[in-house]
């Protein structure tokens, strides 16, 4: 089965539905789930509402820049728990073993977890945007508004979320199927995570033009890493390893 | 579906952890429909046999089947054709019972789930908690919620790992009544169990484990025979008179014989096929018999065993 027709698979369809059914009554990743997206609008939105050109630092490419970077982090953060999560979360609470004998490939069973992450995860990063967009366009005044209202920022956010929300659960799968603790899982990807964040602070921060060139290229950068990611991840995740406790 | 030869099948099966030999060249057997016990010690190997024919280890040598599929080269194959009850009940504890089911039947692509699980559900006894946490259930429940998730897109083989393990008698009674149902369905079913009177009422043949190496299999009665002799009791309604003890005394059959007021003890060649000639002989005797019975259970039978030197290879 190809990468692609894998997520067609009733298997993976009913495992995602379970994954979503399970996250949403996991308290601490609903509260993650909730709790991050809202700080990540309600800061960038005070930012720009409360500009004032006398006292900022940069102008206000800077201000929307520095909103720009909350959008472009919720993706990368968001999926880290859920994805530590992935296998050993299963494996603590003793629902590994019989889920291994369910007639699911390895891929069919990782790429079912996957999904079930990058769906909320991509609900809040675009929900989010769509809301400080609203806000930007009704309420925030024009020298701020304009480059703010720049339409190569939801394109850059359109093309590179759901590829930098792919990066970060790959990342957290892999350490999930490999360490003995969810935290310690957490910690490694975070070890990975935030390094990789500096391109996007690059772009942001107008250091490389923001233009779509620029997102196309960064774009197929990411979506390299994560097909690279995904055989990783996949060789990663061993049967016999991931229900032993020892 | 192939299905030519034994429902399950074990081809010395050898399995290692680091230096430790789990499971020493299994050789196994289950005929469609079978109800095989896999008894033996804590650390015998009964788990680590389940675990391989369910696809959750590899054998290190050997090859096992199920329905003709080799677990070890077609793992997909055979989890199509296996439910599982592993040791603990491993259920999601924090989603409705029906949930849980209900999501085992959906991966399995059940044509009608919902039918499916309401049915499994039932058949288990548990349709009342239906949408209650399965965390919230006590353990005797949540094993019925295993089994009905195992059953639920009835697969023609079961493993069972200790199903009424925890279990109070009489729940462990209904888990067996369980079990049995559906062997009477067609379903093979290989479990392990302690409970040895159990094992010797459900299963058709049972199978001793001990360090790896299996050291008996055989219907309970050929087990018992053949660790403590083919002893029948008989016992009678009144004291023994003359005509019965010649009755006894002239059977070729009878190798030894105990005596005590109103019963007898013999040792026959083959308690099988002599003991209907037996009891033929005293009632022609006169003899007013109240009960005939194998003398020791399985339990004596194991613990005989289990006082045996370790062996170094299987005995047959
Ligand atoms: N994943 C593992 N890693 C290392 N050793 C293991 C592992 N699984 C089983 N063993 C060892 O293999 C042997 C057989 O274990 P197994 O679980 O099959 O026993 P069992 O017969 O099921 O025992 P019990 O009646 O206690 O359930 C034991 O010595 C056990 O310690
Ligand atoms: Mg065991």
């Amino acid at each position: 089965m190809s990468n692609a027709a894998i997520t067609s698979s009733p298997g993976v369809r009913a495992l995602a539905r379970k994954e979503l059914r399970e996250l949403r009554r996991h308290r601490m990743i609903v509260a993650t789930a909730i709790v991050l997206p809202i700080a990540f609008l309600v800061l960038p939105v005070l930012n720009l509402l409360l500009y004032e050109p006398s006292r900022a630092i940069g102008g206000p490419d800077f201000a929307v820049g520095q909103a720009m970077f909350c959008f472009f982090l919720t993706p990368v953060i968001m999926p880290a728990t859920m994805a530590a999560y992935g296998i050993i979360g299963e494996r603590d609470q003793g629902t590994l073993e019989p889920l291994l004998t369910l007639p699911l490939s390895d891929r069919e069973l990782l790429a079912g977890k996957v999904a079930a992450i990058l769906l909320p995860t991509l609900g809040a990063s675009f929900g989010i945007y769509a809301l400080y967009m609203a806000v930007v366009a009704l309420a925030v005044e024009p020298p701020v508004r304009s480059p703010a209202l720049d339409w190569t920022w939801p394109f850059g956010l359109l093309l590179a979320a759901p590829l930098l929300a792919l990066f970060s659960t790959l990342t957290g799968m892999f350490f999930s199927a490999r360490s003995k603790d969810v935290r310690i899982a957490e910690h490694l990807s975070g070890l990975v995570l935030l390094p990789s964040m500096l391109p996007v602070l690059l772009i942001v921060t107008r250091t490389v033009e923001p233009s779509v060139l620029t997102w196309c290229v960064f774009a197929a950068a990411v979506a390299a890493i994560d097909a690279g990611l995904w055989r990783l991840v996949v060789r990663a995740f061993d049967r016999e390893r991931a229900i032993s406790t020892a | 579906m192939r299905c030519a030869g034994p429902a399950i099948e074990c081809r010395a099966v050898t399995r290692r952890f680091g230096a430790r030999t789990a499971l020493h060249a299994l050789d196994l057997d289950v005929e469609a429909g079978e109800i095989v016990g896999l008894l033996g010690p804590n650390g015998s190997g009964k788990t680590t046999t389940l675990r391989i024919l369910a696809t959750l280890l590899r054998p290190d040598s050997g090859t096992a089947r199920i329905l003709s599929w080799d677990v070890a080269a077609e793992p997909m194959q055979v989890r199509r054709l296996i439910g599982v009850m592993p040791e603990r009940p491993s259920l999601y504890d924090r989603h409705p019972v029906e949930d849980n089911v209900r999501f085992w039947a959906e991966v399995h692509q059940v044509r009608d789930p919902g039918a499916a699980v309401a049915r499994a559900l039932e058949f288990a006894g548990v349709a009342d908690r239906a949408r209650d946490p399965a965390g919230s259930l006590s353990k005797g429940l949540k094993q019925r919620v295993a089994l009905a998730r195992a059953i639920v897109h009835r697969p023609p083989v079961l493993l069972l790992d200790e199903p009424s393990s925890g279990l109070d008698p009489s729940a462990a009674a209904s888990m067996e009544g369980l079990i049995r149902d559906l062997a009477r369905e067609g379903t093979t079913i290989l479990l392990n169990t302690h409970r040895l009177a159990e094992a010797e009422r459900l299963c058709d043949r049972v199978a001793i484990l001990r360090e790896g190496h299996l050291l008996q299999v055989g219907t309970p009665q050929q087990v018992r025979a053949a660790l403590l002799g083919h002893i029948v009791e008989v016992e009678f309604a009144g004291l023994v008179d003359l005509p019965v003890r010649r009755a006894v005394e002239s059977f070729p059959a009878v190798r030894e014989v105990w005596w005590s007021p109103s019963a007898v003890r013999c040792r026959l060649s083959d308690a099988g096929r002599d003991t209907p000639e037996l009891v033929a002989r005293l009632v022609r005797a006169g003899a007013a018999i109240v009960a005939v019975r194998p003398a020791g259970d399985l339990e004596r039978a194991y613990l005989e065993l289990m006082s045996q030197p370790v062996p170094g290879s299987l005995a047959a």
